[in-house]
């Protein structure tokens, strides 16, 4: 009997020394309202001893299952206008490649151009801003894309992809023009509405235009050499009638022409002969003397179009070493 | 502006002497490019017109590359008949 009350005993004031704590705990709460609950759960973990901790812990970590999946989908909630469809909100606006006279002292934005712009959601709004700001700055409206333009606009905090994305939503806005040069790199035009005092037209980029699909193994050799042309100059195209006797170039409608076939493998070897019979050093000369007529005649951006230049060489080829053109080839075949 | 068109004449006498050091039709090509670029860059920039000797030193450039693409192996146009 003496034993069962000194368990009874013991018992009772290890029951009012938990509750007394627990009193002193919540009164702590009490006192500091700030504190997180997790804290609080934990110092009770550390005073309170036998069952409780085991009851207590869960609280714990179910807050911290949740937390990760409330912030999913708070990012899925900010994620999904960009996923919108964009429709342009100017359509045939002239982007002209512009220099400035000079320095202006005041950034000024022509009321037209703020009534569009103010369409553009925030992002979209600020780049074009900055872009504006830099265009002025650096006193002209176009220049590479990428990162350098990225950073010297402000823009750091954006990741590249960011950045293209919004490239091509101004793209798709109908404010800015992106054009790819090759692979990597990219050039733009932004839209500023020409003022013939403050500007000076330098040329006028096209939107490009979709065209047609090539054959995949044409596409691998090219890598976008046309698209290398920010400015052509009106006097350097070439002629008319001399495109037509260039054996390189498909005139519409001959790609599948057998008889166009054969006039290339015929121009191609009647190339290599030429190049035997008057011998390396002779042909040497003779290319030489292409690369000077060609760049006197059709201009220098002629001989750093490879596929242009490939075009004229064989077109002075043809002339120099007396192949007949597609035509009479045709004619003497009958 | 002094200070500036001295810079891209700085780029444009690099060019001169990457065309010396020029090896491939594919150096050319890039040399090429930078070359229509810089250009591009101080007509911009010279936009009333451009200077006399800016003019020469880019006509001179021009007839470097010219040059040493005439001097470079002919370009090979097997491909160019597939």
């Amino acid at each position: 009997m003496g034993l069962i009350k000194n368990i009874r005993d013991a018992v009772k004031k290890e029951v009012r020394d938990y509750i007394f704590q627990m009193v002193e705990v919540e009164k702590d709460i009490e006192k500091k309202p700030e504190q997180p609950v997790s804290e609080n759960v934990t110092n009770i973990e550390v005073k309170a001893a036998g069952p409780a901790p085991e009851v207590e812990e869960k609280p714990v970590v179910k807050e911290e299952k949740v937390q990760p999946e409330k912030k999913e989908e708070v990012e899925e909630v900010r994620e999904k206008p960009r996923k919108k469809e964009i429709y342009p909100i100017a359509n045939n606006l002239e982007f002209v490649r512009v220099s400035y006279k000079k320095n202006q002292d005041l950034i000024t934005i022509p009321k037209e151009l703020a009534e569009l712009i103010k369409m553009l959601p925030l992002e979209e709004y600020a780049c074009f801003v900055k872009l504006y700001c830099f265009a002025l700055e650096q006193r002209k409206n176009y220049g590479y894309w990428g990162g350098t333009l990225k950073r010297r606009i402000g823009l750091d905090q954006l990741t590249t992809s960011e950045f293209e994305e919004l490239g091509n939503n101004l793209a798709a806005y109908g404010l800015l023009l992106l054009e790819q040069l090759t692979e990597n790199q990219k050039t733009f035009v932004l839209y500023v509405p020409f003022d013939e005092d403050t500007m000076v037209k330098l040329s006028t980029a096209k939107k490009p235009e979709k065209e047609p699909e090539k054959p995949a193994a044409k596409k691998a050799e090219k890598p976008a050499p046309k698209a290398a042309k920010p400015k052509p100059e009106p006097k350097e195209e070439p002629e008319t009638q001399h495109e037509e006797d260039i054996p390189g170039k498909m005139v519409e409608g001959m790609e599948n022409d057998e008889m166009y076939k054969s006039y290339k493998t015929f121009v191609s070897l009647e190339i290599d002969k030429a190049k035997m019979r008057v011998g390396r050093a002779n042909f040497d000369k003779i290319y030489m003397e292409a690369v000077k007529y060609i760049d006197k005649k059709y201009g220098f951006k002629v001989l750093s179009d490879s596929d242009k230049f490939k075009e004229y060489l064989t077109n002075y080829y043809i002339s120099a070493f007396d192949i007949p053109t597609f035509e009479n080839w045709k004619k003497s075949k009958g | 502006m002094l200070q500036d068109i001295k810079i891209l004449m700085k780029s444009l006498s690099d060019i001169d002497v990457r065309i010396m050091l020029c090896k491939s039709a594919f150096e050319w090509e890039l040399l090429a490019k930078k070359y229509n670029a810089l250009r591009d860059e101080i007509e911009a920039f010279c936009s009333s017109g451009l200077p006399e000797d800016v003019q020469t030193a880019l006509e001179k450039t021009r007839a470097y590359l010219v040059e040493k693409k005439g001097e470079l192996p002919p370009l090979d146009l097997s491909d160019f008949f597939k």
